[in-house]
């Protein structure tokens, strides 16, 4: 096993030898499964008014274009990940560097064969791998739906592709804030407030100009999320996301240089 | 400084909680984001100086400097990347009705805008249609001229009066000094706006009329307002034409659209039709099978051939009340400027119709097409007047099956004009009630685009997207929240605790 794996592996076992692994999986579970029942419990009493009003039974003639699984459920809920992926990320990603500087395993670890490039990809890719199993666990709940109500495979992917694209953002902001920062409560709560900050723009619209605003707006999470979930993959959206990875992977590297200054 | 810049942060935090909260900046939200930015400042000078005196040893300043240049280019080739992806405009559409796949006939109009279009949106807080509407536009902005903005109703007020705008989700489309509101979008509904702020003079359509032809004012199914309306947005003035007293088709006409007559037309009316036509004019004909009304005599001295049988074909439309196999589902197109952009996979109706087909040229230039043809299976039955009345069709003896044409065209040069016809062997396809059934309005407007010298290169329509609205039944929602929702991340919460009990104990 080459260094690079080793550390990934190192990474993997720290992380599911802790309750934290778990407790964040049960929670993307628990929570998709409960916004996702109260989305279709609503969505059914919508019909079952339309239904009930028309007198003669189920008719979808009667019922807006707008009252259907896509809008009424399946993108509500998909927004509401996005929001929880904002809520649960940063627990995962909080200990990646902060516990090494804590308890001073980050010089062990500079003084290894494995260079300062290495490192910070063995914890990043340790970090997709994870979002990428907090995805897995969110997704079989929307599958069954997919399943029972036809609404698209192609669509389904294209929401997990942004979804993923925002967790891997995300994970790299968490990874940032993780390696300034020897608290991991100090790195948690920085990376949900600059991952809340980047999340959406619209507010400053009543301060700054429309130009800014669309600037900012070109920046925000939440807008370059928005079209996956419509169903659209853009080349811009997903280069928007891997060039915040890419910075935050620098930035990253830039601390190990610190530590190793210092 | 951590300490500081921790304190700024969550202050910083609360104070945009707050604003979240109340949407206003009270005291409480101004107090705490100043305070949060002094914090962070203090904290990020104290940061910088600390920096600055690392920096200070010629050693640090080598293996630092480099990392601080390595993060810019970072940074560039990151904004590079982006810049140049969003300047391709690669992207796809995985929606299950390909609703972001702008069609032809919207980039072709996109296209052909005279000025740079604005699209403002007004929307309302919360307006979960919103979002659908905002890829849309920046879908539509990518395409052409558009200048897209947002507006919400609340901060709006004299706009929204101004436009007199009733709901939230509404476009408003300026182009020059006109404005257009499309309320409800959908690339269709947008269409229609822009094609009524671009007002393209497309010609003058003469409707046929007085010998029982299909009523272009009636808005009920069997009318065909619809086609009226479809015309007109592509810029195409239409005007009457009483057959019985006219004895000359007006030079003004592009062409003259005649509709499913059911009596025989006048000689003096197929006489001016005829001379309207060796002059280089254009006609339209949708022809139901069963009436004679002479005008397929004319069309024979052009070089059609119209049978008196009613096709019937295995490969039909499932249409209430209708006789199996008597509404053919044509897939089958020739290569020609009325059928460009149709193909096996966008199929058009055709109710009750009757075989046209193209049997011989007048004159050696002339050019004469089968375009639009049946599946092989089809057949010709005899008893016309039976089966409209809803009884079987009755198969000739003798029949072969074989393809039949149901559309033909011919082009009649001569000298500096050419006459165009096409010919269709039905008429319902164009009813309201039809016309906006898979192709068949893209099909009728590309023939009216021909037959009066229009350009037909771009013209596929944009298809409305009908949602999935079966609903999942109290019973299914907790057999699914039961099976999946709550089993699932009990069986994680229980298994994780296990291994990391046993881990412990180890």
């Amino acid at each position: 096993m080459t260094p690079f794996l080793a550390l990934v592996r190192k990474e993997l076992t720290v992380l599911f030898g802790s309750p934290v692994a778990y407790l964040t999986l049960t929670m993307v579970g628990l929570i998709t499964a409960l916004v996702y029942f109260d989305h279709l419990r609503v969505y059914n009493q919508i019909l079952f008014l339309y239904s009930t009003t028309t007198m003669g039974g189920f008719d979808t003639a009667t019922i807006p274009p707008y009252v259907n699984l896509r809008d009424q459920v399946f993108l509500p809920v998909m927004e509401q990940l996005a929001l929880m992926l904002i809520g649960l990320v940063p627990l995962a990603t909080m200990r990646v560097f902060s516990e090494e500087r804590a308890n001073g395993t980050d010089e062990l670890l500079l003084s290894t064969q494995l260079s300062p490039n290495q490192i910070v990809l063995g914890k990043f890719c340790s970090t997709i791998l994870f979002v990428g199993l907090m995805l897995a666990v969110s997704f079989v709940y929307p599958a069954t739906s997919l399943l029972t109500a036809q609404l698209g495979l192609r669509h389904l992917v294209s929401v997990y592709v942004g979804l993923f694209a925002l967790g891997v953002a995300l994970g790299s902001i968490g990874l940032i804030c993780s390696a300034f920062s020897k608290s991991q409560l100090v790195a948690a709560i920085s990376a949900y407030a600059v991952a809340f900050v980047l999340y959406d723009f619209t507010w400053t619209s009543d301060f700054v100009g429309e130009t800014v605003v669309e600037f900012l707006d070109a920046l925000s999470l939440h807008q370059r999320f928005g079209g996956f979930a419509e169903g659209l993959v853009s080349l811009a959206d997903l280069a928007y996301f891997a060039g915040i990875t890419l910075v935050a992977m620098s930035l990253a590297r830039l601390s190990l240089e610190l530590t190793r200054v210092r | 400084m951590r300490e500081l810049a921790f304190a700024g942060l969550v202050t910083i935090g609360f104070g945009l909680g707050a604003y979240y909260a109340t949407d206003e900046l009270g005291r409480f939200t101004l107090a705490n984001l100043f305070a949060g930015a002094a914090l962070l400042s203090v904290a990020l000078v104290g940061g910088s100086r600390r920096l600055r005196r690392g920096l200070g040893a010629p050693a640090s300043r080598r293996v630092l400097l480099p990392r601080l240049f390595a993060i810019a280019a970072a940074l560039l080739v990151a904004v590079a990347l982006e810049r140049a992806a969003s300047w391709s405009k690669v992207q796809f559409d995985l929606t299950a009705a390909r609703q972001f796949d702008l069609s032809s006939a919207t980039r072709a109009a996109l296209a052909e805008l005279p000025a740079p279009l604005t699209a403002t949106l007004y929307y309302d807080e919360g307006d979960p249609r919103v979002r659908h509407t905002r890829v849309l536009l920046e879908t539509i902005a990518q395409a052409g001229d558009v200048r897209v903005r947002e507006r919400r109703m609340d901060d709006a007020v004299l706009e929204v009066e101004r436009f007199d705008l009733a709901a939230s989700n509404s476009i408003v489309l300026e182009l020059a000094d006109r404005f257009e509101i499309v309320e409800r979008p959908t690339e269709g509904s947008f269409l229609e706006g822009l094609l009524r702020l671009e007002q393209n003079a497309s010609g003058v359509l003469y409707v046929a009329r007085g010998e029982g032809e299909a009523n272009f004012r009636s808005t009920g199914e069997l009318g065909f307002s619809g086609l009226a309306s479809a015309l007109q947005l592509q810029g195409y003035r239409l005007r009457d034409l009483v057959l019985a007293s006219v004895d000359a088709i007006p030079e003004e006409a592009s062409a003259v659209l005649l509709v499913a007559p059911r009596r025989a037309l006048r000689p003096e009316s197929i006489d001016a039709l005829r001379a309207y036509l060796e002059g280089g004019g254009s006609l339209v004909a949708l022809l139901e099978p069963g009436p004679v009304t002479g005008v397929e005599a004319l069309l024979g001295e052009f070089g059609f051939g119209l049978s008196d049988g009613l096709v019937v074909d295995p490969a039909s439309g499932p249409v209430a009340g209708a006789r199996p196999g008597v509404n053919p589902l044509v897939e089958s197109y020739a290569d020609h400027a009325v059928t460009r952009g149709l193909d096996a996979t966008r199929m058009a109706l055709f109710l009750t119709a009757r075989p046209v087909s193209a049997v011989r040229k007048p004159e050696r230039d002339d050019e004469l097409r089968d375009l639009v043809f049946t599946s092989p299976g089809a057949w010709l039955a005899s008893n016309v007047e039976a089966v409209l009345r809803g009884f079987a069709p009755e198969r000739r003896e003798g029949e072969l099956e074989r393809r039949y044409p149901l559309v033909s065209v011919g082009r009649y040069p001569r000298g500096e004009v050419e006459a165009r016809i096409v010919v269709f062997g039905d008429s319902d396809f164009a009813s309201n009630q039809y016309l906006r059934a898979l192709y068949n309005m893209d099909l009728m407007l590309n023939a009216a685009k021909w037959a009066s010298h229009r350009d037909v290169e771009a013209s596929l329509l944009p298809k409305p997207w009908t949602p999935d609205q079966r609903p999942l039944t109290p019973q299914q929602t907790l057999e699914m929240l039961y099976a999946v929702g709550l089993l699932l991340p009990e069986l994680l919460l229980i298994g994780g605790g296990v291994i990391w009990l046993r881990r412990r104990s180890a």
